[in-house]
């Protein structure tokens, strides 16, 4: 520990690790360095989702035996709370007494400067994902970086995603960049931890099974990138998680002895359309189980419920003044309009609005808009009673129906909008045996 | 003074010295209101007093007022004696309702570990289905069950109303979960919160209760996601997951749309948070038919609905509530309803034990005996059956009419039960044959009291499948018929007919080992040919493959279809059995339609409208009425907003105010010259105004000197 450089050997078993990220290990250790050689009063580190930042500089901190203190920044809530747990944090690693509270960032200063005062190593405080701070400003970042200036013994080293310009608003800190891992760095990576393939009729585990497993593992791996990980999932987390999920299936054949470890080929071949299916890259809390479908029993609203769904879906995506067309009883009247529409202004406004509705997100509308579509879409006549109020009430507290505007609710004013999807819309207004499709407009 | 609070300030108690800054105070002033208060005290008090009496008998005097005070008192108990028994039944069903989504929720929780579920936050699903105001009374199931009985931890359930903002949010699951202990350590609690000095929002404190609570897992359950602000949960979950590993979070999700909704909710980044199960719960349909069943058509059931309030009652459960409780609710409305206006109810007291009932019936209670139709006809019958003598004793002799109605209560009772009876065996034996829409009993129920059933196609398909059955349908639904039907009418001439087919089964089976015998009805094998003569040709083709056994079995068929069709329709034969033929039925069962209407789903706003626009059908005041009761027009004398109602509804979305005011004036003027111009615009800024409180014009800044209409009328 007391030498100049760190010692080769602790280099060489991170390297080990970490795959990959030699670059930054280099860099770590120059600036975080030994307790003999300075540092910066900040660094940076970046890097999108699951590229290693945090790991490797615990496992470094932890390797060089540096005194740190870590906080976790996305677990508080209040810039209150994170500088109330620096200050416990830090005073708690160096040794000093409790000296009361730091609520905002100035105590802060403080309490850190006098903890920190008569301490001659070195002090690391590691602010991890600290762009995730709940109620942070960018004034915050500044002033943590500060006290890196201020206090000569301590290093803030921000931990972050995406980097800002001028983000300290000081002389640029430190930068160390976490990148992406590319597609041979990623197989490289998950190679460490081939799964194994379940053989059933195998008495002795040898190496040779070992290396064609490496050797199955390893094209498999290249193929899920090429195939989903390259547009979805290009962190390594979520590009193991499908490679896991999706391994047993595929290696199924050949643990049953139907096929050889080494016809990759014919045996991506067979298992093609697991490939092309996009299941395993969907986030879904209950993992789809195949062939479960046929119970689907459905919680059914209530019948007019439905309608109503219907009619807020009319009100939001139709515009009001074609209303008279779409929902007039009288036949006529929506004869006339459609031909006396058909000449001289759809032309134009074709021209104008190429965009779909459907695609422009819902508009609000007036409640009342809402009950003469209602009124209009039933297929026999009911007189409004106060369960219909109570089912628009439920279908808002269901979140189907938001409210848009600030008023109050019960102001006749007061603009409201569906919020459901075509799709649901399209399977409620089957459900009750409604075409909504004939009163869309296009 | 000063400190008074604004609302007990009274505007009659006008006092201009509390708008003084500085004014010398007078203690006479003191004295005048503590015996005013005194005084309100003391009339609260006998308002308390005799509200207690009261509430002893929340009942009217019935009868013309000469209803005795016994018997007004027995009318109460009865109603809270019966819905009592009523309310415990239904309560058992509701909480043995949930049992089984109970034990899979609570099986989950046991077993939930993170290390499970890929590091995720363990997470249920429960699929709760539209009606919220159930999720309360399954959550709370949940809560209880996972607390109480199975000891996993403690359990926090938010509810979005509670969740406005993080902070708070994070501060009432904090306290809620560690308060929820037994409380022997609620010092130590303190102390460790204490010397840590912990914001009360911190999960570090949650932290440290879990470490000195082994093995405890704190479950979050959240009633009503769809409820919650999207930002606020998806914030909750990503704390509780980078706490994972410190804290023992299970989630509990309540869904009461669809689990896409849920997803579309959240982002993807959360979602990839939890990883768990679903709990779909069961639908409430079943529910509602235990409920009805128990209800309507059991023996235990002493007040029954009638067709026209069940058909709303169940109409209502489907088009617009599918809420049980809102059901329940309805169900002791009509109890009430059916105790607090009819003065015979008290006979239903008397229902398992008729003694004593003659005494308390008075003469004024047989006089309303004798006035009820179905007495009537009742007597009627008699009549026409030559039974002059007794005719006459039931309209002279009032102790008679009281042996009458001890005796035939119990009779006209058991009718409602045999029809239930009736309607558990259709149901029964629809539900064995291959008939493709299972009508529940509460929908067979109302059908069969107005006597639709008879001659519906629900009993004719039955009675039709029933011919067509073969030996191992027949003796399943025979199973079920001797299991759950409790009437001999049937199952007494069923029974042996059972036995004869077991054993024609277990002889054709040692002799050929088929097991199945065929019943000669059957044609379903040879729907391929079309024509009447290819079927007849078929048919005797047929006949002559049967075996034997399959001939006898036929036999035994048609005669299990005879006994059944004579059954039905004796039960279901609205002439003969009809409801209207039962003896006092105004008592057993309730059938007013109107007062649930008008309590449950009253129609506000078009009774404004009405009111507004035909305000002679309030007012019934001979100006606004013409002469022959034709609907006029728009007159001067009518009230002046619905004068100014009846103009707007020919406007257009934007009303000019002096147009209005124009038409307004020469309505209310009429042929008069010289009608006072200030007494007018009184009138008309007073009915403006009227119409701006209740919501049908607003200011509008579209055009100058325009109001916006809002409501279009018959909406």
């Amino acid at each position: 520990m007391a030498d100049e450089m760190l010692p080769a050997e602790l280099l060489t078993a991170l390297n080990e690790q970490f795959p990959c990220r030699a670059p930054q290990i280099r860099r770590l250790a120059a600036l975080v360095g030994t307790d003999e050689t300075p540092s910066p009063p900040s660094i940076v580190l970046h890097g999108l989702e699951a590229t290693g930042k945090t790991t490797v500089l615990r496992t470094f901190l932890d390797g060089v035996r540096a005194s740190y203190t870590w906080i976790a920044c996305h677990e508080c809530v209040t810039v209150r709370q994170l500088m109330e747990r620096i200050s416990a944090g830090v005073t708690e690693n160096v040794g000093g007494v409790d000296a009361g509270r730091a609520g905002d960032v100035c105590a802060l200063g403080v309490k850190l400067s006098g903890a920190l005062s008569g301490v001659e190593r070195k002090h690391f405080l590691v602010l991890d994902r600290v762009d995730r701070t709940k109620e942070g400003s960018s004034v915050l970042l500044a002033a943590l970086g500060r006290l890196g200036e201020m206090i000569p013994s301590l290093t803030v080293i921000f931990i972050l995603s995406v980097p800002k310009p001028r983000l300290l608003s000081s002389a640029e800190p430190p930068h160390i960049h976490f990148a992406p891992y590319t597609k041979e760095e990623s197989i490289k990576i998950l190679s460490k931890y081939v799964r194994r393939i379940p053989f059933q009729d195998i008495e002795e585990y040898t190496e040779e099974d070992a290396k064609e497993e490496l050797y199955v593992w390893q094209k498999f791996c290249g193929t899920v990138w090429d195939s989903l990980a390259k547009g979805t999932a290009r962190g390594i987390v979520q590009f193991r998680a499908i490679v896991d999920e999706m391994w047993e299936p595929f290696v199924k054949p050949i643990a049953e002895g139907k096929y050889g470890t080494r016809n990759y080929s014919s045996l991506y071949l067979l298992h093609k359309e697991m490939f092309r299916q996009e299941t395993n890259v969907i986030d879904v809390v209950v993992p789809v189980v195949t062939g479960e479908k046929a119970v689907a029993k459905m919680h059914d609203l209530p019948y007019y419920s439905k309608f109503l769904l219907c009619a807020a879906y009319l009100a939001s995506y139709n515009p009001a003044r074609q209303d008279a067309v779409f929902f007039m009883k009288s036949a006529d009247f929506g004869r006339k309009k459609r031909r006396g529409g058909a000449t001289g202004p759809t032309k134009r406004t074709a021209k104008n609005r190429k965009i779909h509705r459907r695609l422009l997100g819902p508009q609000a509308f007036p409640l009342e808009r809402l009950q003469a579509i209602f009124a209009g879409i039933l297929p026999h006549r009911i007189s409004s009673s106060a369960d219909i109020q109570t089912q628009i009430a439920t279908l808002t507290s269901l979140r189907l129906l938001t409210k848009a505007s600030a008023t109050d609710v019960l102001e006749a004013s007061t603009k409201w909008r569906v919020n459901a999807g075509w799709d649901y819309i399209r399977h409620v207004a089957r459900s009750v045996k409604f075409d909504i499709e004939d009163f869309i407009a296009e | 003074m000063e400190s008074t609070p604004p609302e007990e300030v009274y505007v009659d108690e006008f006092d201009p010295k509390e708008h003084q800054g500085c004014y010398i105070f007078t203690p006479d002033g003191e004295e005048d209101r503590p015996t005013k208060r005194r005084k309100t005290k003391g009339k609260q008090r006998a308002a308390e007093k005799t509200a207690i009496v009261e509430e002893k008998c929340p009942f009217p005097v019935l009868l013309d007022g000469k209803e005795t005070e016994s018997t007004l008192r027995l009318r109460y108990r009865t109603y809270c004696k019966l819905w009592e028994a009523q309310e415990k039944r239904t309560k058992a069903i509701l909480d043995s309702f949930n049992s089984k989504t109970l034990d899979d929720v609570s099986a989950f929780v046991k077993d939930a570990t993170p290390e499970k579920y890929e590091g995720k936050i363990p997470t249920a699903l429960v699929l709760a289905g539209p009606n919220i105001a159930s999720h309360e009374l399954l959550f709370q199931q949940l809560a209880q069950r996972i607390r109480n009985q199975d000891k996993t931890g403690p359990v926090v359930a938010l509810a979005s109303k509670d969740a406005t903002n993080l902070k708070t949010t994070l501060r009432k699951l904090i306290r809620d979960a560690t308060q929820q202990d037994e409380g022997v350590d609620d010092e130590e609690e303190d102390i460790i919160r204490k010397s840590t000095k912990l914001l009360n929002y911190d999960l570090q404190i949650l932290q440290t209760w879990c470490e000195s609570h082994e093995g405890q897992k704190v479950t979050i359950a959240i009633q009503d996601s769809e409820a919650f602000d999207s930002n606020i949960l998806s914030d909750l979950i990503s704390l509780f997951s980078s706490y994972l590993d410190r804290i023992p979070f299970v989630l509990l999700v309540g869904i009461a749309t669809s689990v896409e909704i849920f997803h579309d909710k959240l982002p993807k980044s959360t979602i990839r948070l939890m990883r768990g199960n679903k709990f779909d719960v069961e639908r409430a349909e079943e529910c509602l038919a235990q409920i009805f069943n128990d209800s309507m058509t059991s023996d235990k059931a002493v007040l029954r609905l009638g067709a026209t309030v069940c058909d709303f009652l169940l109409e209502r459960y489907r088009d617009h509530t599918q809420s049980i409780q809102a059901f329940v609710a309805a169900l002791k409305y009509a109890y009430m309803s059916h105790f607090y206006a009819n003065p015979l109810s008290i006979i239903l007291g008397f229902i398992d034990n008729a003694d004593g009932l003659g005494e308390v019936l008075s003469a004024e209670h047989v006089e309303a005996v004798r006035n009820v139709p179905s007495f009537r006809r009742y007597v009627e019958g008699k009549m026409a059956a030559k039974e002059v003598g007794e005719v006459r004793k039931l309209l002279t002799d009032d102790n008679y009419v009281r042996r009458t109605v001890a005796e035939k209560i119990l009779e006209s009772r058991n009718y409602g039960i045999e029809l239930g009876q009736a309607l558990a065996f259709l149901e029964i034996g629809r539900s064995c044959t291959l008939i493709q829409n299972k009508t529940p009993r509460y929908e067979l129920y109302a059908k069969a009291l107005s006597g639709e059933l008879q001659t519906s196609p629900s009993v004719r398909d039955f009675l039709m499948s029933l011919k067509r059955m073969n030996s191992t349908t027949l003796l399943n639904l025979l199973e079920k018929v001797m299991q759950e039907v409790q009437a001999p009418a049937i199952t007494e001439p069923l029974r042996p007919l059972q036995e004869k087919i077991k054993k024609l089964v277990e002889e054709a089976e040692a002799s050929g080992g088929k097991k199945n015998l065929i019943s000669e009805f059957d044609t379903t094998n040879n729907t391929l040919r079309g024509t009447a003569v290819s079927k007849k040709v078929r048919l005797g083709e047929q006949k002559s493959s049967l075996t034997k056994q399959d001939t006898e079995y036929s036999a035994l068929v048609q005669q299990v279809y005879t006994i059944s069709e004579s059954y039905l329709t004796t039960n279901f034969n609205s002439s003969q059995h009809g409801l209207q033929n039962v003896l006092l039925h105004e008592i057993l069962f309730y059938d007013l339609r109107s007062p649930h209407s008008a309590v449950f789903a009253p129609r506000p706003r078009s009774t404004i409208e009405r009111g507004l626009s035909q305000p002679q059908d309030y007012l019934a005041c001979s100006c606004c009425t013409s002469a022959d009761g034709e609907e006029v027009g728009i007159r001067g004398t009518q009230p002046p907003t619905s004068i100014i109602y009846q103009l707007y509804l020919e406007s257009g979305a934007l009303i000019n105010i002096y147009d209005l005011w124009s038409a307004f004036y020469s309505v209310i003027a009429g042929d008069e010259e010289d009608f006072d111009v200030p007494t007018a615009q009184a009138l008309f800024y007073k009915s403006l105004a009227e119409m701006r409180f209740l919501g049908f014009v607003k200011h509008t800044k579209k055009k100058t000197d325009h109001i916006a209409k809002l409501a279009w009328k018959g909406i």
